[in-house]
């Protein structure tokens, strides 16, 4: 398995992208510069969805109208982060697999996947039937602060990933 | 100034800074955390001033919590930022880029306190319309980050 996806990771880096990213003087550091813009974008407002389960803040807003509004700012900064993420990942794939701050980083966002999902399948239907309280159900606060600590996570461990991984 | 600089890059503190990896990539890990919290309360009470999130809800509700996140997001960011920069603070200082970061910085900081706070509370009592302090905060706070990403790619 290990020795499958090393080869899938060799190869990954010897495409066309994968080279660009490597050798090309300022395309690494404007696609760092734009993955860090779209994490701050998903990760700046999810927070505040989150922080609405905890009941820190618009606590007098009802929870699925903030979703509603704020999703679509999460996932436009998340597409960006993912495809920006992505093509540097091309240039170094190899020792990416092996950076043990890039396998936090991904078990952070799976984590935060993870804990949307049961949210949404399960957490959210009894949030909607609460018809806007302020304080919502033990299950909506730990998905929210589950959320800060794993995106918390994915930010630290990127940074640590720069310092760790790249030879620019 | 020159010999100011000097002593901080002397310091035992920025010392033990330029020779840790790990301690490099915590302040910047912590920098980017102040940052993704200062640039997500901007977006969120911006966007609310605008008309754009939650019209329906009164502006205080929505941006009462973000006012004080833009706080600790820039003090966090402020904070683990002169940390990073205290071993190179002297070649740091002098690149036109940094320059133009901590101007900009300084102008969206005094814009925040000076007039956006008072708009985002919602209370009317401000001379610019909200719509307007929202766009210029917005405007301030991303070119203090295109700045910030500029000086990455310059340095």
């Amino acid at each position: 398995m290990a020795a499958t996806i090393l080869h899938a990771c060799g190869w990954i880096e010897q495409t066309p992208l994968g080279v660009f990213v490597r050798e090309s003087q300022y395309g690494f550091l404007v696609l760092v510069a734009i993955h860090i813009a779209g994490l701050a974008l998903s990760a700046g407002t999810v927070v505040w969805f989150d922080l609405r389960l905890l009941g820190v803040s618009m606590r007098g807003v009802p929870a699925p109208a903030v979703y509603r509004q704020l999703m679509p700012w999460f996932f436009a900064g998340f597409l960006v982060m993912f495809v920006s993420g992505g093509t540097l990942l091309s240039g170094f794939a190899t020792a990416a697999y092996g950076n043990a701050y890039f396998r936090v980083k991904v078990s952070a966002l799976l984590l935060a996947g993870v804990n949307a999902l049961v949210y949404h399948l399960v957490t959210a239907r009894r949030v909607a039937r609460m018809d806007g309280a302020a304080t919502l159900p033990w299950p909506a606060r730990a998905a929210g602060l589950l959320s800060i600590a794993a995106w918390t996570i994915v930010i630290l461990a990127g940074r640590m990933i720069s310092y760790t991984l790249y030879s620019h | 100034m020159t010999s100011f600089f000097a002593r901080i890059e002397a310091s035992g503190i920025a010392t033990t800074i330029s020779q840790s990896v790990p301690l490099n990539g915590v302040l910047s890990g912590l920098h980017l955390v102040g940052l993704t919290l200062l640039v997500g309360s901007v977006l969120v009470s911006s966007l609310r001033l605008f008309g754009v999130v939650l019209p329906h809800e009164p502006v205080a509700e929505v941006t009462r919590a973000a006012r004080r996140g833009i706080v600790l997001g820039l003090a966090i960011s402020v904070a683990s930022g002169l940390l990073l920069l205290s071993p190179r603070i002297s070649r740091a200082s002098a690149n036109y880029i940094f320059q133009l970061k901590m101007l900009l910085l300084c102008a969206a900081a005094a814009f925040h306190f000076a007039i956006y706070r008072n708009a985002a509370r919602g209370t009317g009592r401000t001379w610019l319309p909200p719509w307007v302090a929202g766009t210029l905060g917005l405007m301030l706070w991303s070119a203090v980050v295109l700045a910030g990403a500029a000086f990455i790619l310059i340095e």
